[in-house]
C-alpha cells in the first residue's frame, strides 16, 4: 500500500467525524436556557409507568433519545407535545410548560409520528401545504413554504403525484417534510429508519443531520438503533424503562479511549515489535492492534512505523467506547434493555441490520 | 433510492467568491419569517378545507361526482318550480291558478330535497372524518397549533356549510326566480322578504341536525362503507319506527318516538316555519308543539357536538 493511502486513513481517522460535532458544538455555544427540560417527569398509564421520575435538561443540536421499544420514548415526545398529561412533575419546551402552553409550543415544534400518518389520495403538495396552515401559516407562505421542504428532503420531482403510490422512503420524507414546513426551533422525530431499508436508512440519517447541522434546527431523534444514534448525534439521552439511564454529549460516552485500532494484513507482530520499540506499547485485539496513544505525534510514529515494513494497512482508527457497552454496564438488571443494545451493531461504518 | 439527493442536497450555500455568470447556486435552506397566524387562523383553513373537500374540489374529478350529482339534483325542483311560475305569469290570470297548483314553493322545497341530504350526509361525512382516523392523520393535526376541540369545531361547521349551500341553493333559485319574472320587481322583492327568516332558520336547523348526526356516526365508525350505511340506518329507520308506533302503539308515549325520527323534526320545524300543515303522519298524529321540536332539534345537536368533543378529547393520535 503507497504511504499517500496510508496518510489518508491516517488523517481520516484523525479528523473524521469530529469535525461535524465540534462545529455543531460553536453554533449552539451561547449560553440558553435549555431547549427542553424535564424534572421529575412521571407518566403512569393503568398498570404501566411510562416515565419514571425523568429529570433531564436538552441543549439544542442533534439529540439522541435512545431506549428499547417501550422504554418511553414516544410517551416523552408526546408530552414535549403537550400532546398528552403528566401524571406528576413538570417539562418545558422552549421555556413553554407542555401541561397548559401546548398549542403554543407547536407552533414552534416540529414532529414526525413513528407510525403511517400519511393519506395515500393526496399528493405530497397538497397535504403538507394544507399542513402548514394548520401550522398557521398564510396560504401563500405555506405554499411557498411546502415548496422549499419538499426540495430539500429530495421530493421535488414526485410532489404532484398521490401518496398512495410513493415508497417507505418517500412517504418518510413526507412526514419529515411536514415537520418542517413550518420551519420550528425544534423536531421531534420518533423512530424516523422505521422501516427504511439500509440504503433508506443512510439517506434518512443524512438528512436529519442536514436539517441539524446545516440549518441550525434542534432536533430530538427517538430511535431504538443505538448504531443510528451514533452516526448523526451530538448528545445522548438513555432512557430504559421510564428511567433516564444517561444524558451527555455522544463523545463523552462513545469518547475516545485513548487508544487507536490498527489492523494489517499480515504482519501484526511485526508491527507489534516495531511499535514496542517505538516506545508505544500494544495490545492485541482480535485481528487489530490497540495502541495507546497520548500525543499527536504518536500517529506519525504510526504511520512511518506501517510505512517503514511496508505493510498493507487495512484499517486505523480511534477505538471508542461502545452504546453497547454503556447499555450493558449501566443496566445490567434490566435484560430487556441489554438484549436491544446488543441486537444492535454500533460498529462504525456497518449500518445495523433490518430490524422492525 | 440512492443517488436521488436532490441538487441543493450539496452543502455550497456560502460557497464564498464573487458570483460569477451561469453558475447555479444553491441558496440552502431559508429559514420563514413570515407571519405565524396562530390557532383561529387554522381553525378557519380547516374549515374551508373541509368544504372544499365536502364537494370534491382541489381533489380528482372522481371525487366530485357525488357531491356535484346530488348538489344537481337538488336544484332540479328548484328549476321546474321557477319554470312553472314564469309559464303561469305569461299565461296572466289563468296561469294564477296554475301557480297557486304549483307543487313546488318555499316550505315543500325542503320535503323535495330531503333524501338528496340524507344521502349526501351518509356519502361525504365518513370521507372527511373516517379518513383521518384511518390513516392516522390526527396525529400530524393535533401535533400543530391547533387544538382537538378545534379540529372538531372546524370539521363539524365545515360540513354544516357544506349541507347548508345544498339546503339553500335551491331556495335562493326559487326566490330569485320569483323575483326575476315578476312584472314588478321591487313589489315582488318585498312580497318574498319576509319568509327569508324562515328559509334560513331551516336551512340551518337541517345542517346543523343532519350535520351533527353524520359527523357523529363518521366519528365513531371509521370505516367508510360501515360509516355510510350507519348515518342511513340512523335516518331512516326512526322515522320508519315512529310511523309503526303512530298507527300501532295505543300508549300515549307512542306519540313521543318521532322525536327520534330527524326526518320528522326538520318536516314539523318546516312546517312551523313555513306556517304549514306538516306533511308527515307521525308528526300529525303526535301533536306536539312547535317547541317542542326545535328543542329537540338544538339539544340534539349540542347533545351530539358533547359526543364528538369527548370523543376527540380521548381519541389516541
Amino acid at each position: 500500500m503507497p504511504v499517500g493511502a496510508v496518510v489518508r486513513f491516517y488523517e481520516t481517522a484523525r479528523h473524521g467525524r469530529t469535525a461535524g460535532v465540534s462545529l455543531a458544538c460553536d453554533r449552539y455555544s451561547r449560553p440558553v436556557s435549555p431547549l427542553v427540560s424535564t424534572a421529575s417527569l412521571t407518566k403512569r398509564y393503568p398498570g404501566v409507568t411510562a416515565l419514571d421520575d425523568l429529570s433531564v435538561d436538552i441543549e439544542p443540536g442533534i439529540v439522541g433519545l435512545v431506549g428499547s421499544n417501550g422504554a418511553g420514548k414516544s410517551t416523552l415526545i408526546k408530552i414535549l407535545l403537550g400532546l398528552i398529561d403528566v401524571t406528576s412533575g413538570s417539562a418545558t419546551v422552549l421555556d413553554l410548560d407542555v401541561r397548559n402552553e401546548g398549542p403554543r409550543i407547536r407552533q414552534f415544534v416540529g414532529y414526525m409520528p413513528e407510525h403511517d400518518a400519511l393519506p395515500p389520495d393526496l399528493t405530497a403538495t397538497d397535504l403538507v401545504t394544507h399542513l402548514a396552515r394548520m401550522s398557521g401559516l398564510p396560504a401563500n407562505g405555506a405554499r411557498e413554504r411546502t415548496a422549499e421542504v419538499l426540495r430539500h428532503v429530495g421530493l421535488y420531482e414526485e410532489r404532484y403525484r398521490a401518496i398512495g403510490g410513493y415508497s417507505t422512503g418517500m412517504k418518510q420524507r413526507v412526514k419529515l417534510a411536514q415537520a418542517l414546513v413550518h420551519d420550528p426551533k425544534l423536531l421531534l422525530l420518533d423512530e424516523p429508519t422505521n422501516g427504511l431499508d439500509p440504503g433508506g436508512r443512510d439517506e434518512m440519517l443524512r438528512l436529519v443531520e442536514r436539517t441539524g447541522h446545516e440549518f441550525g434546527i434542534a432536533i430530538i431523534v427517538a430511535s431504538h438503533l443505538l448504531g443510528e444514534i451514533e452516526r448523526v448525534c451530538d448528545f445522548l439521552v438513555a432512557i430504559e424503562g421510564g428511567r433516564l439511564l444517561q444524558a451527555a454529549p455522544l463523545g463523552s460516552l462513545t469518547g475516545r479511549t485513548g487508544m487507536v485500532a490498527v489492523e494489517v494484513e499480515d504482519g501484526e507482530e511485526a508491527l507489534a515489535a516495531a511499535l514496542a520499540a517505538r516506545g508505544l506499547p500494544v495490545t492485541p485485539d482480535g485481528r487489530a492492534l490497540l495502541v495507546a496513544i497520548d500525543s499527536e505525534p504518536a500517529y506519525d510514529v504510526v504511520r512511518d512505523a506501517i510505512a517503514d515494513l511496508g505493510l498493507a494497512l487495512v484499517r486505523l482508527e480511534p477505538r471508542r467506547r461502545s452504546l453497547e457497552d454503556l447499555f450493558r454496564d449501566d443496566v445490567p438488571s434490566t435484560p430487556g434493555g441489554a438484549a436491544a443494545a446488543t441486537a444492535t451493531p454500533v460498529a462504525p461504518g456497518s449500518g445495523p441490520g433490518a430490524t422492525s | 433510492m440512492t443517488g436521488d439527493v436532490p441538487a441543493g442536497a450539496a452543502p455550497t450555500a456560502n460557497g464564498g467568491g464573487a458570483p460569477s455568470t451561469g453558475s447555479i447556486y444553491d441558496l440552502g435552506y431559508r429559514h420563514y419569517d413570515g407571519p405565524r397566524l396562530g390557532r383561529r387562523h387554522a381553525l378557519v383553513a380547516l374549515m374551508t378545507y373541509t368544504i372544499r373537500t365536502t364537494y370534491g374540489i382541489g381533489r380528482g374529478g372522481r371525487a366530485k361526482i357525488i357531491p356535484f350529482g346530488l348538489a344537481a339534483m337538488g336544484i332540479v325542483p328548484a328549476i321546474v318550480a321557477v319554470a312553472i311560475l314564469a309559464l303561469a305569469r305569461q299565461a296572466g290570470e289563468a296561469g294564477q291558478l296554475l301557480a297557486e297548483a304549483s307543487p313546488l314553493r318555499y316550505d315543500s322545497l325542503y320535503g323535495a330535497i330531503a333524501q338528496i341530504v340524507f344521502l349526501f350526509c351518509a356519502a361525504q361525512a365518513p370521507e372527511l372524518l373516517g379518513k383521518d382516523q384511518r390513516y392516522h392523520v390526527l396525529s400530524l393535526y393535533f401535533s400543530r397549533a391547533l387544538a382537538r376541540t378545534d379540529y372538531v369545531i372546524a370539521r363539524v361547521g365545515g360540513f354544516a356549510i357544506a349541507i347548508l349551500i345544498l339546503v339553500l341553493l335551491p331556495q335562493a333559485i326559487v326566490f330569485l326566480g320569483r323575483i326575476l319574472s315578476a312584472p314588478d320587481i321591487v313589489a315582488e322583492l318585498g312580497d318574498n322578504l319576509p319568509v327569508l327568516p324562515a328559509i334560513i332558520g331551516q336551512g340551518l336547523l337541517t345542517a346543523g341536525l343532519l350535520g351533527a348526526i353524520a359527523v357523529t356516526v363518521s366519528a365513531f365508525t371509521p370505516r367508510r362503507a360501515y360509516a355510510t350505511a350507519a348515518i342511513i340506518a340512523v335516518i331512516v329507520i326512526p322515522p320508519v319506527i315512529a310511523q309503526i308506533a303512530e298507527q300501532v302503539a295505543r300508549h300515549d308515549l307512542a306519540r313521543w318516538t318521532v322525536l327520534a325520527s330527524a326526518q320528522d323534526v326538520l318536516t314539523a320545524t318546516n312546517a312551523w316555519l313555513f306556517d304549514v300543515r306538516p306533511d308527515s303522519d307521525p308528526v300529525r298524529a303526535a301533536a306536539l308543539g312547535p317547541e317542542i321540536y326545535f328543542a329537540t332539534a338544538i339539544g340534539a345537536m349540542v347533545v351530539l357536538g358533547a359526543i364528538l368533543l369527548r370523543r376527540y378529547q380521548r381519541i389516541s393520535a
